[in-house]
């Protein structure tokens, strides 16, 4: 039997892993990123150089300061001091901005195709110089003017039971994976859950099923043909993280890539485990699911009718995790968090923004994995009834008649 | 040896199978007949152990089925299908290892079907483009490639040619001799008598005949008799237990009411000397089963 199961998983795997309707799945994502990457890589290269070239003028000590932070502003400091050339250089649209500085006041003149100067951190530079002056005008020391000009620094703390954590540093990458779960688990679960249905759909109203259960058990077909799709969607993942691998290190001196990098240099391993663990185990919960259900099919064009049910318990858990931002600690969301096929969407969120610890995470994983395999356990049997009986009810009327005479 | 004993099946309130007892014994075909309904399926899916029987058992050399032994057991499902997909290879080769037999050896045994089987094709075409006597023909290789020790066959024959219809009885004549036990279902009783070694009549779930064909026949008398002769039709139908009289080509069918009315038949057409053709024969199994049919109705 555990040869014959084997056979069934590789027969599932590889007639899929072969068709090129996999591989359409596995690759549009891909070309679809690629395409993306290239306008916005397009877009970046036809506006060219964007750093503001600013004459400064009236006061050559700001004009120094301005220069040596011109990689800070990204900004190009114009040889320019004359306030004259300088504005006919404007006019000429050869400078983007002259900032004309007084002794209390500063402005900056732009013209209309002026790229974008960043005002406020220029301001910030004047601000801080300013004070400097008048510091020294007031006969305070160095160490006090330093003092003086020092930002007021606010830091983000989460209070936890056991512990106190800095949340901005891996918060903002944390949610950023957080949120792709509940993308990623909608969109895997919507393509395998059909192409599981379809399988089992084709098998029944063929009658093949009937030859190959002549040869082997209801049980060995039904745990197969999970196993086979399963290892069907991990080979998925795995093609996008050596791919998502491949393109990072080709691609590492690329700007855009190094932001990218910086922000998800927060995201903690233990975290990523937990997340990867979640979305397995809940995509594998669809696809029992989407057997049992599958199992009452007569053929193939009752395959959406049965995977719709399915699709709107998946975005149960994605809906409510958008609500969930607004309202954390709402009850139902609280116990939604745990509710398998809806938790995978809402624990992970609630996990990396501080409102559950992860004793709540592993309890919600622990109660997925739980149900996972009773609700294996329990759809074998479902699927053994009904694999090769034919009715012309309604899917769910039949799902509802067989659990009740269970 | 296939035993099943007192076997029964109900769904709800209709009764599917009553009572049946029946032996399948190695090297030899057994036919089932009967009228749509009359439970022949359901016979089938109990051997196959898609459906438990209400009671009774099904036992092979004395012991119950176990998954190990449906490995054994060839099927040919009444409703044909394939994977229209895929290659002739591909899935000849997963229902071969289903049944246990290594892959070198399916590839090999395929194309050997292929040629016996006469099918038109490679084996990398997909069944979608293969005509459907070729792809009822890839089915059968499907249920036989493993040659099978239990062969379990619905319907075997309906669609095919009469051409097809010989190759096909030749594969089954040639596994029954090598062994196999064989089950299988028509409605063509000419097919029936040409293949079966024993019989099995059902009638509503009910076992209204069964025994060795040739037997079966006996039991109901030699009444059939055809005669060439320059005797009239006329004097044909005044014999004493003469029922009926048809032409039939250049000579006469006649049916009898009691077989000795055959003698009475040979002694009149027989009196002015020789006779180019004159044969007494039990009824058809297609006239038994009609005469079941209607008997208990």
């Amino acid at each position: 039997m555990t040869n014959q199961l084997f056979i069934v998983i590789k027969d599932t795997f590889l007639s899929q892993f072969k068709s090129r309707g996999y591989w359409m799945l596995v690759i549009s994502p891909l070309i679809f990123a690629a395409l993306a990457g290239a306008v916005i890589f397009g877009i970046t290269k036809m506006q060219g150089n964007t750093t503001p070239n600013i004459a400064v003028v009236g006061n050559q000590e700001v004009r120094s300061i301005l220069v040596q932070s011109e990689k800070e502003l990204d900004i190009h400091v114009s040889n320019i001091t004359n306030e004259k050339k300088a504005n006919t250089a404007l006019q000429n649209e050869k400078l983007d901005g002259v900032l004309t500085v007084n002794k209390n006041e500063a402005t900056i003149t732009t013209q209309p195709k002026s790229e974008q100067i960043p005002k406020e951190k220029i301001t910030a530079i004047l601000g801080n110089l300013s004070r400097s002056q008048k510091a020294t005008q007031y006969g305070l020391t160095a160490e006090q003017t330093a003092d003086l000009v020092q930002p007021y620094n606010l830091k983000s703390v989460v209070k936890q039971a056991k512990q106190s954590t800095n949340s901005g540093n891996t918060e903002s990458a944390n949610q950023l994976i957080a949120s792709a779960i509940g993308i990623i688990t909608i969109i895997i679960v919507m393509w395998y859950t059909s192409m599981i249905a379809n399988a089992i759909a084709n098998e029944k109203s063929s009658r093949i099923m009937e030859i190959l259960l002549a040869a082997t058990s209801a049980r060995v077909q039904y745990f197969g043909k999970i196993i086979g799709i399963f290892a069907l969607v991990t080979t998925h993942l795995l093609i996008y993280v050596i791919a998502g691998f491949t393109t990072f290190n080709f691609f590492k001196e690329n700007s855009f890539v190094k932001g990218l990098a910086s922000n998800l240099n927060g995201v903690t391993l233990s975290f990523i485990i937990y997340a990867v663990i979640f979305v397995l185990v809940s995509v594998a919960l669809y696809l029992v699911l989407t057997s049992m259900i599958a199992s009452l099919i007569n053929d193939n064009a009752q395959v959406q009718q049965a995977i719709q049910p399915i699709s709107m318990i998946a975005m149960v858990g994605y809906v409510f995790s958008f609500i969930m931002t607004q309202m954390p600690n709402n009850l139902l969301i609280r116990i939604l968090s745990y509710i398998p096929f809806a938790s995978q969407s809402m624990m992970p969120i609630r996990l990396v923004t501080h409102t559950e610890g992860w004793p709540a995470a592993i309890s919600a994983l622990l109660i997925a994995v739980i149900t996972l395999f009773l609700l294996l356990w329990f759809g074998q049997g479902i699927y053994a009834r009904n694999v090769l009986s034919y009715s012309d009810e309604p899917i769910m009327k039949q799902l509802a008649a067989r659990l009740r005479h269970k | 040896m296939i035993q099943l004993t007192n076997l029964n099946k109900t769904f709800g309130q209709n009764i599917a199978v009553s009572n049946m007892n029946m032996t399948l014994t190695e090297g030899k075909v057994m036919g089932l007949i009967g009228q749509n309904g009359a439970g022949k399926t359901t016979t089938f899916r109990m051997l196959l152990n898609f459906i438990k029987p209400t009671s009774g058992t099904i036992t092979w050399n004395d012991q119950q089925i176990t998954q190990n032994d449906k490995q054994r057991i060839g099927f040919l499902p009444e409703e044909r299908g394939l994977y229209q997909k895929r290659t002739v290879e591909e899935q000849i080769l997963y229902f071969a290892e289903l049944h246990g037999m290594k892959r070198s050896d399916a590839r090999v045994a395929l194309k050997d079907w292929m040629k016996r089987l006469d099918v038109v094709g490679k084996v990398s075409d997909k069944v979608q483009s293969l005509s459907k006597g070729n792809a009822q023909k890839v089915q059968m290789i499907a249920s036989l490639i493993f040659e099978p020790s239990l062969l379990i066959l619905d319907e075997p024959f309906s669609g095919l040619d009469p051409v097809n219809t010989s190759l096909m009885m030749d594969e089954i004549i040639r596994l029954r001799d090598n062994g196999a036990m064989i089950i299988f279902s028509s409605h063509d009783m000419n097919n029936v008598t040409k293949i079966s070694d024993d019989l099995t009549m059902l009638k509503r779930g009910k076992i209204v005949l069964q025994g060795p064909v040739q037997n079966i026949r006996e039991q109901f008398g030699r009444t059939r008799v055809y005669v060439e002769s320059s005797t009239s039709s006329a004097a044909l139908k005044a014999i004493d237990g003469v029922a009926s009289v048809t032409p039939h080509g250049v000579g006469y069918d006649l049916i009898l009411s009691e077989e000795e009315a055959g003698h009475r038949v040979f002694d009149l057409v027989t009196k002015n000397g020789y006779i180019p053709a004159f044969s007494q024969q039990p009824p058809t199994l297609d006239d038994i089963f009609r005469q079941e049919v209607a008997i208990h109705d």
